[in-house]
């Protein structure tokens, strides 16, 4: 069966979440870590911008007809997520450019050298974070507006925004340890770590609350999520999400936590468990889409 | 009172000839392998001897609390005055949101135009007195189209008469085709 909206928003989904979490974690490592956190806000800086453009470029692609898409921006409907969305990706873009430049090294600030640049990156560090929860939780309100029984789940806005926040620092942890130049020191990682470990807790709590509130719910409810549990989207729930995208990397980071990794096995632990939670945000806004749009009323 | 434009479908009197979609096809000129209107079977249902088959035609419901105009980011999904669901294709982007928003399925994505396409209720026959093509030609008279406001219309006559079910009602989109399963040996008259 071909459905409406396939990979293409599965990739706006996700990319729009990763770069709202990275953001959130750069400006909060810059606003309470200061210079002991310095590669951490510095890392998700420099992501941010990229996924969400990038996103934004596979959502245009997948628009009926691209060249009207100019429409989104002559009007505002307040009843529509789209279009609101829309306006404040489109800031958080343009915002997280200049957020972006600002921590470039000088001599790369090609054009001109903002004279109190600090005070600028302190200004949007405050600001950004709210912009950020409000892109994240956009994702899941875009799902909820269009009354699939799956989609209808009032969680889902808060567990795309916990996914979010959780590939957004996965996403800093795997740059900023495999980049040669501003590695992150142990001290930045083991807290990015904890975060993440708290924030994958956080968030199987929500998939469990969400899934038993579904199952309780109407005959069409349960069943869409009964297509997760034991339906055509089994697997990829509880073999790609639960095992390896909650489940390992959470197993991995205690470890690490604990410091119960041996050296020389620390850099490929991390790089994977950073990896897989990326995989399994993907996934879960896979699945959700997928499965919202298989699964009927009746 | 304002003009609320919508349908009464018969079940009992429909005898899935498909007419109507072929009718709204060539009417509006629908691209192949997509289609603005239905017929769907209710499957054989009983025990042989005493088997039945219902057939249910369907359209867009032309809902009061559409979902597809309150997601639509462009203000190109409409609902009109008289209660008719319209896109303005000037508008649409084809970003398909509507689509998935539309609990009966009723929109699709045309390829020759890039637009959400779905039911007009044949606007454009209504300006000039017809009545939409999939009633026009309905061969049982299954399918009855008018203003569910006015008394004299009939598809208030028929709902006046007979016990009438919607579609999805707990879905809360307020679908305005209104299905009656008994037996109507006679269509009143009426506007
Ligand atoms: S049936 Fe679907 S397309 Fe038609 S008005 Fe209702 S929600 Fe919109
Ligand atoms: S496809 Fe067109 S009519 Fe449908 S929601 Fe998008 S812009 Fe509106």
């Amino acid at each position: 069966m071909e459905l409406t909206w396939a990979l293409m928003i599965v990739i706006y989904l996700f990319t729009a979440g990763l770069s709202a979490g990275a953001m959130i974690t750069s400006n909060l490592a810059f606003l309470y870590g200061g210079k002991d956190f310095e590669r951490v806000s510095r890392w998700g800086a420099y992501i941010s911008p990229f996924p969400i453009s990038f996103g934004l470029a596979v959502l245009l692609l997948d628009l009926g007809s691209p060249f009207n898409f100019y429409r989104l921006f002559l009007t505002l409907e307040v009843r529509s997520p789209m279009s609101y969305g829309s306006w404040a990706i489109l800031l958080f873009t343009g915002l997280s450019i200049i957020y972006l430049y600002l921590w470039l090294p000088e001599k790369y600030q090609v054009i001109g050298h903002f004279k109190n640049s600090e005070q600028w990156k302190k200004w949007l560090s405050k600001f950004m974070p709210f912009l950020s929860v409000g892109v994240a939780s956009y994702t899941g309100l875009l799902l909820n507006a269009a009354v699939s029984p799956l989609w209808k789940a009032t969680l889902l806005p808060v567990l795309f925004l916990v996914s979010a926040l959780s590939t957004g620092v996965a996403s800093v942890i795997l740059l900023s340890t495999i980049s040669p130049w501003q590695r992150a020191r142990h001290k930045e990682l083991h807290v990015l770590t904890k975060v993440d470990a708290g924030l994958i807790i956080l968030e199987c709590l929500i998939i469990l609350i969400m899934i038993s509130m579904g199952r309780l719910s109407s005959m069409s409810e349960s069943y869409a999520f009964g297509s997760l549990l034991y339906g055509q989207y089994a697997w990829i729930f509880w073999f790609l999400i639960v095992g390896l995208g909650l489940t390992i990397p959470l197993l991995l980071e205690l470890m690490e936590l604990k410091d119960k990794i041996p050296v020389k096995w620390a850099l490929p632990v991390t790089i994977s468990s950073s990896f897989l939670v990326l995989l399994g945000g993907f996934f879960v806004r896979y699945v959700i889409t997928y499965a919202g749009q298989t699964s009927g009323w009746f | 009172m304002a003009v609320r434009m919508g349908f009464v479908i018969i079940t009992s009197r429909c005898i899935d000839c498909d007419a109507c979609m072929v009718a709204c096809r060539s009417e509006n000129d629908v691209p192949l392998r997509h289609t603005r209107n239905w017929v769907k079977s209710s499957g054989v249902q009983g025990q042989f001897p005493k088997v039945r088959e219902v057939f249910r035609p369907g359209n867009c419901m032309h809902c009061d609390h559409p979902p597809c105009v309150s997601v639509c980011p462009t203000g190109a999904s409409q609902k009109r005055a008289d209660g008719i669901v319209i896109i303005e294709n000037s508008k649409c982007i084809g970003c398909k949101y509507c689509i998935v928003a539309c609990p009966y399925d009723a929109r699709f994505a045309n390829p020759e135009t890039g637009k959400a396409d779905k039911c007009t209720l044949c606007l454009h026959r209504l300006v000039q007195g017809l009545k939409p093509a999939c009633v026009q030609t309905c061969l049982g008279k299954s399918r009855q189209a008018g203003d569910l406001n006015d008394p004299e219309s009939i598809v208030s006559k028929l709902i006046a008469k007979y016990p009438t079910r919607v579609l999805l009602e707990q879905v809360g989109t307020g679908p305005n085709i209104y299905y009656i399963d008994e037996a109507v040996p006679e269509i009143p008259e009426g506007k």
